[in-house]
C-alpha cells in the first residue's frame, strides 16, 4: 500500500516539475487533489484497509497529500513570478520619455510681486483699498498738498483727460479718498496703476505702484522705518538692509526715500546699484498736515505715515528683468520664465 | 547741480575723504548721482601755445596749428575749434596722451596733413558736456607744464541731484551752508572788495517798480569801462569744474557769481537802453520782443517784462532781449539782480515754452537778500577781472520787504512724531546751525525766524523734518506699529480678481499685462463696433496709437496674440483681467469697468510624443467662460451673437444669471488679416462686474446618496440643424424626478445616418434618494424621453 502513495508522489512531483503555465497547473492539481483524483482514490482505499494498518496507510496518503499540495502551491508561486515578470518586462516604459505635464498657466510677474508686497502688509493688518485710474487733479495734486502751482507737479508729467481730470500720477490719490470715508484708525495698501508722460528704457508711460498709509494714535517715524524695514527683510530676504535718506514730497513731511543694501552685490558696488551699494526702493515720510487738514483729520489727535513703491522696478530687481519694455510687451516666452 | 571739493573748501574747512564727504551729504538729503575724480584717467596733456594757424588745404572746416608743448619742435595739429587765436594757450595732448573715457591720441592723417596731437575741449577732458570749443587757458599759463593742475583736473566733483523744495542747495554757499552746520564750523563768504566811484549810480540810471507784487525787489548796478578779456586761471578751473566752459572775464563773473550764491544775474549793454532807465512793469497785451534765443515772443499781461523807456528788454527771471544783449563793444554794463515771485516766473515761463536756468531758479524761490550780496559780489569781481568802475550804491526798488515767517517747535511735539528721543538743546542747536534765529522761547517750546533762503519751512512739520535729518534719520529708532483693524472693506474686488487670476492660472492660461490705451484705429480694425469708439481720450497723448483709455480689451489681447505669432510662439492661451473706461455724460469721471478676455489659438495641448496635439476649438473657450461663471456662483446662457467680431456661426453672447455679460467666439477672417494673424484665434471678453457684485454664496452640502445610480445611454437621429442643448433640455423636462443628469457623449453625423440627420449619443443618470431602481423605473422614464423627442424633433431611435 505505501507503494501505491509513493507511486502517487513520483508521478505527481515530476508532473509538477514539468508544469509550465498556471492552466496546466490547475489541471495537475485536479488530477491528483481533486474530488475524483489520485490521492481520493487512495483514500477509498483506505475503507478497505485492515483496522491496524489503517493509521499507517491514513498518515501516508496524508503525508503524499500535504507533499503534492505545496509542491503545487511552490509551483504555482514560480509560474506566476514568472508571468508577472514576463509581463513587467513587456510593459515596461522608456523612463527617460518626458513626462505629461499639465499645462502650466502664468500669471504676470507684476501681479505676482504684487501679490507678494500686498500680502505681506496683510499680515501685518493693512488692507487693500483702490481707486480710479482716471482721476481728478483735486485728488491727484491739490489735496495732496500740491497746489497747481506747485514745482512739483512739473515732475510729474501728467497725462490730461480734461481740466481737472488727469491720468493718476501716483497711487497716493487713494490716500485721501479712504480718509475720506472712514476715521481713523487707517492702515491701508494700495496696489494700482499709474501714468506719467514718458516712455524710453527705463520708464514706461503705464507702471504700477503700491501705496502704503497708517493714521493712527502715536503713529511715528520710528514706526514708519520699523515697518519698512521688516517688509524689506521679508520681502528681498533677511540679510537686506534698509537706509532712509532725506527726500521731498509735497504730501509728507519730514519725507524720506528707502534704500536697500544692493541685492547684486550685497553692498560691495556694482553696476546696477550704480557702485554704491544701495538701490533706491521707494519714497515715504509722515503724513503732511496740510493733507491731514484735507481729509478733515485732526493733526494734535493723529499722526500718520505713507510710502510708496515702484512695482515694476522691484520686479526687475528681484527677477533680474533688464528693461521695463519686457514687462508690457507680453512675449509669452518672457511671461512663462515666471 | 556739479560741486567741486576744491572750491566747497572756500567756504567751510572738510577735513573728511570725498567718500565720507558724499556719504555725508546723502544723509542730508543731498542726492549723489556720480562722483567724479577729474583727470584721473588723463595723461599727457601739456599747456600748448599756438603758434600759427592756416587753412587746410583740403577742408573747409579745419585748420592747420603749430603749437608749442615746451619740448620739442612745434607740433603740427589739426583741428576743427574756431574759438582760438595765435598766442592763446591751450591744453594739447600729444601723442601716446589719454583722454577721458580712455581715448588715445595717436598720429593720424586727416585729409592727406599730418596730426601729432589734439588741442582740447572741456568734455574731451572729462570737465562735464561743453564741446563748442577749446579750453582757452590763463594768458599767464607757463607753456610745456602738465595741463591738469592748472585745468582743474586734481579736483573731485560731487553731482548733486537738487530736491525741488530746496533750491538754495543749487548754489554753492548753499551746499557750503549744510555742511557747514553738519560738521559744526563757520561758513566763510567772501567778503566784498569793492571801490565805488564817486559818482552814484542814480546820476546814469533809474529803477522804476511798477509791479511789486510780482517783482518784490530789484537791484541795479552800473559798471562803466568794462574791459572784456579773458578770466584768470583760478575762475576758469572751477566753471570747468561745474561744467561750463569759459568765454570771457563779464560772462564768467555773471555763471561764476551765480553759481556762487545761486542768483541769477542779467546784464544789459547800458547804452542800449533807451534812455538808460530800467521800468519793471506787466507787459502791454500784445507787446512784443526778440529773446536772446532768436525767438520773437508775444506778450500779455500776466507776464512781468524788464523794460526800458520804449519797450521790453527781458522776460523778467527768464531771458534777456536781443536788443540789449552785452557783445565786442559793451562798454557799459547795467546789471540786475532781483528777487521775482515763483508763481509769477512758472505760468510765464510755461506759457512761453521758455525754460532756462534762472526761471528754474526763480521758480524755486531766491532768496531776496542774497540778491544784494550776488550783484556786490559781482560787480567786485567786474573790478578785479574787468577793470570796471562801478557807479556808487545799488539802484534799490525794494518797497516792501519780503516778510521772514515765524514757527514754533514744540520739542515735545518733535520727538513724539519722530519716535525718538532729541534733547530741547540739540533741537534747538540744530536749527540755530542752519540759520533759524530765536526769536522767542520757553521750557517746552521755541519760535524760530526762518532764513531768507528756506522757502520750504512754514510750520511745524518742516522744523521737525530738520531736526530729523540733523539728528539723523539712521539714529531714529526702528519700532514696529501695531495695527488696529477696521471693519469696513475698501477693495473686496481686489481679492476676488485675484482668485480668479489664480483660477485662470491653474487652468493652464498665461496673464498679459497691456498699457490700458487705445486708439480709434485699434478699435476699428478689431472690428467693434462704433460705440466703442466713445472712449475716454488723452489731451497730451504720447502718440496717436494711445489717444484713448481702452473701452474693450480685445485690441490689447489680439494685439499680444499677432505679437507672439510673429515671434513664432503659435499655441497660445492668455488672458488679460483689469478695467475698461467708458466716458459718462453725468459725472466728472468717467466708468472703470473690471473685464476678463481670453484669447485662445493654435494647439489646445502642448505637442507631446504619444499623441498628436488637438486645436482649440470654440468649446474650449465655452468651457472657460462656464467655468469663470460657474466660479462666481452664477448660471450661464449662451446665445447667438451677430457681432461682426465673430465668423458667423461662430459668435455667442454671454448671460450670467440672465444678464449679458459678454460675448465670445471665433474671431472673424476679415479682423484675422486686418490684425495679420495668419491662424484662427478665439477671443472672450466679459465685463466682471455683475459677477463681483453676487453676493458671496457658500456652496450647500447635498446628502450622498444612499442608493446607486442607474445608468442608461441612448442614441437618436435628429435633423443636423437641431441644436443638441435642446435634445438634452427636451430630455431633461422628460425624464422625471429620478433623472439626475444627461450628458452628451457623442455626436455623429456621416454614412452610418442618413444625409441631413446626426445622431446624438445622450447618457443618463438616473438615482432615488431612497431605494435602488429596477429596471422598470428606467425603462419607463427613458421612454416618456423618447416620445418627447420624437414628438418635439422627430428624433428616431438609432
Amino acid at each position: 500500500m505505501n507503494a501505491d502513495c509513493e507511486a502517487v508522489r513520483q508521478a505527481a512531483m515530476e508532473e509538477i516539475d514539468a508544469l509550465e503555465d498556471l492552466r496546466a497547473l490547475e489541471e495537475s492539481r485536479v488530477r491528483f487533489l481533486g474530488r475524483k483524483g489520485r490521492i481520493a482514490a487512495l483514500m477509498r482505499l483506505l475503507g478497505e484497509t485492515s483496522p491496524e494498518d489503517r493509521p499507517a496507510l491514513g498518515k501516508a496518503i496524508n503525508e503524499v497529500k500535504e507533499a503534492l499540495t505545496s509542491a503545487l502551491e511552490a509551483r504555482k508561486q514560480e509560474l506566476e513570478a514568472r508571468d508577472l515578470a514576463a509581463r513587467a518586462a513587456a510593459e515596461a516604459v522608456d523612463l527617460s520619455l518626458p513626462g505629461r505635464r499639465p499645462r502650466q498657466g502664468h500669471m504676470h510677474v507684476i501681479n505676482q510681486v504684487i501679490d507678494d508686497i500686498v500680502g505681506i502688509f496683510v499680515e501685518l493688518g493693512f488692507q487693500v483699498a483702490a481707486g480710479p485710474d482716471v482721476e481728478t487733479e483735486y485728488y491727484n495734486f491739490d489735496s495732496l498738498n500740491t497746489p497747481s502751482d506747485h514745482p512739483a507737479r512739473d515732475s510729474h508729467d501728467t497725462f490730461f483727460v480734461k481740466p481737472g481730470v488727469v491720468l493718476r500720477t501716483h497711487t497716493s490719490p487713494v490716500q485721501m479718498r479712504v480718509m475720506e470715508r472712514t476715521q481713523p484708525p487707517v492702515a491701508i495698501v494700495v496696489p494700482g496703476r499709474t501714468y506719467r508722460v514718458d516712455n524710453d528704457a527705463s520708464h514706461s508711460p503705464m507702471f504700477y505702484q503700491i501705496e502704503g498709509l497708517l493714521v493712527d494714535h502715536g503713529v511715528t517715524f520710528a514706526d514708519l522705518k520699523g515697518t519698512l524695514a521688516l517688509f524689506v527683510r521679508r520681502f528681498f530676504g533677511p540679510d537686506t538692509k534698509a537706509r532712509f535718506r532725506p527726500h521731498f514730497f509735497p504730501f509728507t513731511e519730514p519725507s524720506a526715500e528707502m534704500d536697500i543694501s544692493c541685492s547684486v552685490c550685497r553692498g560691495a558696488g556694482c553696476r546696477v546699484c550704480k557702485h554704491s551699494g544701495w538701490l533706491e526702493i521707494l519714497g515715504c515720510g509722515m503724513v503732511h498736515p496740510n493733507v491731514f487738514g484735507y481729509a478733515g483729520y485732526d493733526y494734535e489727535t493723529y499722526t500718520g505715515y505713507a510710502f510708496g513703491m515702484g512695482v515694476d522696478r522691484i520686479a526687475m530687481l528681484r527677477h533680474a528683468i533688464s528693461s521695463i519694455s519686457f514687462l508690457y510687451e507680453n512675449d509669452v516666452r518672457f511671461l512663462e520664465q515666471f | 547741480m556739479r560741486i567741486s571739493l576744491n572750491w566747497l573748501k572756500d567756504y567751510v574747512d572738510i577735513d573728511v575723504d570725498a567718500d565720507q564727504l558724499a556719504e555725508d551729504m546723502t544723509m542730508l538729503g543731498l542726492e549723489i548721482e556720480a562722483v567724479e575724480q577729474l583727470g584721473a584717467d588723463i595723461t599727457n596733456v601739456f599747456v600748448g601755445r599756438i603758434l600759427s594757424i592756416e587753412p587746410h588745404p583740403d577742408a573747409d572746416n579745419l585748420v592747420v596749428c603749430k603749437t608749442d608743448v615746451g619740448h620739442g619742435e612745434p607740433l603740427q595739429i589739426i583741428c576743427g575749434a574756431k574759438n582760438m587765436k595765435v598766442g592763446d594757450k591751450v591744453p594739447t595732448a600729444v601723442v601716446g596722451a589719454k583722454l577721458a573715457g580712455g581715448f588715445e591720441i595717436t598720429k593720424r592723417k586727416m585729409r592727406g596733413v599730418d596730426s601729432y596731437g589734439m588741442m582740447c575741449a572741456a568734455d574731451e577732458l572729462g570737465l562735464g558736456e561743453d564741446h563748442s570749443g577749446l579750453i582757452i587757458m590763463d594768458p599767464a599759463t607757463p607753456v610745456g607744464r602738465d595741463a591738469k593742475p592748472y585745468l582743474g583736473l586734481d579736483d573731485v566733483v560731487f553731482e548733486i541731484e537738487v530736491l525741488p523744495n530746496r533750491g538754495d542747495w543749487a548754489s554753492m554757499i548753499g551746499v557750503a551752508r549744510e555742511l557747514a552746520a553738519r560738521y559744526g564750523r563757520p561758513l566763510h563768504v567772501p567778503a566784498i572788495k569793492l571801490q565805488e566811484m564817486a559818482t552814484p549810480a542814480s546820476q546814469f540810471s533809474s529803477v522804476t517798480n511798477e509791479a511789486p507784487v510780482l517783482c518784490p525787489r530789484y537791484i541795479g548796478r552800473v559798471l562803466n569801462g568794462v574791459k572784456v578779456g579773458p578770466s584768470p586761471d583760478w575762475m576758469c578751473k572751477r566753471l570747468l569744474a561745474a561744467g561750463q566752459r569759459p568765454i570771457n572775464n563779464v560772462v564768467d563773473v555773471t555763471n561764476y557769481v551765480l553759481l556762487e550764491t545761486g542768483h541769477p544775474l542779467h546784464a544789459f549793454d547800458y547804452s542800449l537802453l533807451a534812455e538808460h532807465r530800467v521800468i519793471v512793469r506787466r507787459a502791454k497785451p500784445g507787446e512784443t520782443m526778440r529773446t536772446l534765443d532768436g525767438e520773437a515772443r508775444t506778450l500779455t499781461d500776466q507776464m512781468l517784462v524788464i523794460a526800458d523807456a520804449e519797450r521790453p528788454q527781458a522776460v523778467a527771471g527768464i531771458m534777456g532781449g536781443e536788443h540789449s544783449e552785452v557783445g565786442e563793444g559793451t562798454t557799459t554794463v547795467f546789471l540786475e539782480s532781483a528777487y521775482f515771485d515763483p508763481v509769477s516766473i512758472r505760468r510765464t515761463s510755461r506759457a512761453l515754452g521758455l525754460m532756462t536756468e534762472s526761471s528754474q531758479r526763480f521758480q524755486r524761490g531766491a532768496d531776496p537778500e542774497m540778491a544784494e550780496y550776488a550783484i556786490n559780489r559781482a560787480a567786485a569781481l567786474m573790478q578785479e577781472l574787468a577793470s570796471a568802475e562801478v557807479a556808487q550804491g545799488l539802484l534799490d526798488a525794494y518797497p516792501e520787504p519780503v516778510p521772514r515767517r515765524e514757527v514754533t517747535l514744540r520739542y515735545d511735539r518733535n520727538n513724539a512724531l519722530l519716535g525718538a528721543h532729541v534733547p530741547p538743546d540739540n533741537q534747538r542747536k540744530y536749527l540755530t546751525d542752519l540759520g533759524f534765529e530765536v526769536v522767542n522761547e520757553s521750557p517746552d517750546t521755541c519760535t524760530v525766524r526762518v532764513p531768507t533762503w528756506r522757502h520750504d519751512v512754514a510750520e511745524e512739520a518742516d522744523l521737525i523734518e530738520e531736526i530729523a535729518r540733523f539728528h539723523g534719520y539712521e539714529h531714529i529708532p526702528v519700532t514696529v506699529p501695531s495695527v488696529r483693524p477696521i471693519e469696513v472693506r475698501f477693495a473686496p474686488e481686489h481679492d476676488a480678481l485675484a482668485a480668479l487670476r489664480r483660477l485662470l492660472v491653474g487652468y493652464g492660461l498665461t496673464e498679459v499685462c497691456n498699457w490700458t490705451f487705445s486708439s480709434d484705429d485699434a478699435v476699428r480694425n478689431c472690428g467693434l463696433e462704433d460705440a466703442y469708439l466713445d472712449m475716454v481720450r488723452l489731451e497730451n497723448p504720447l502718440s496717436e496709437r494711445q489717444a484713448a483709455m481702452r473701452s474693450s480689451l480685445a485690441p490689447g489681447i489680439l494685439n499680444n496674440v499677432a505679437f507672439n505669432i510673429r515671434h513664432g510662439s503659435n499655441d497660445l492661451a492668455l488672458f488679460e483681467i483689469g478695467p475698461v473706461y467708458r466716458p459718462r455724460a453725468d459725472r466728472e469721471l468717467p466708468d472703470e469697468t473690471p473685464g476678463l478676455a481670453i484669447a485662445l489659438s493654435g494647439a489646445a495641448e502642448d505637442r507631446y510624443w504619444s499623441r498628436a496635439p488637438r486645436a482649440v476649438d470654440f468649446h474650449d473657450l465655452k468651457g472657460l467662460a462656464e467655468r469663470v461663471i460657474e466660479h462666481f456662483g452664477a448660471g450661464f446662457e449662451f446665445t447667438v451673437s451677430e457681432s461682426a467680431l465673430f465668423q458667423a456661426g461662430q459668435g455667442a453672447n454671454i448671460a450670467a444669471d440672465g444678464e449679458v455679460i459678454g460675448r465670445c467666439g471665433r474671431i472673424h477672417p476679415h479682423v484675422l488679416r486686418s490684425l495679420d494673424i495668419p491662424q484662427d484665434v478665439y477671443l472672450l471678453e466679459l465685463n466682471l462686474d455683475p459677477l463681483l457684485r453676487l453676493p458671496q454664496r457658500y456652496s450647500q452640502f447635498q446628502s450622498i446618496p444612499a442608493f446607486p445610480p442607474s445608468l442608461r445611454d441612448m442614441a437618436v437621429v435628429v435633423d443636423a440643424e437641431v441644436p443638441a442643448g435642446a435634445i438634452c433640455e427636451a430630455a431633461r423636462r422628460a425624464g422625471g424626478k429620478l433623472l439626475q443628469r444627461v450628458e452628451i457623449f457623442d455626436i455623429y453625423e456621416g454614412k452610418q445616418v442618413p444625409a441631413g440627420k446626426k445622431s446624438v449619443a445622450l447618457g443618463f443618470v438616473f438615482q432615488s434618494p431612497d431605494r435602488t431602481l429596477i429596471d422598470a423605473d428606467t425603462e419607463k422614464a427613458c421612454d416618456k424621453i423618447l416620445r418627447a423627442l420624437k414628438h418635439a424633433y422627430q428624433a428616431e431611435l438609432r
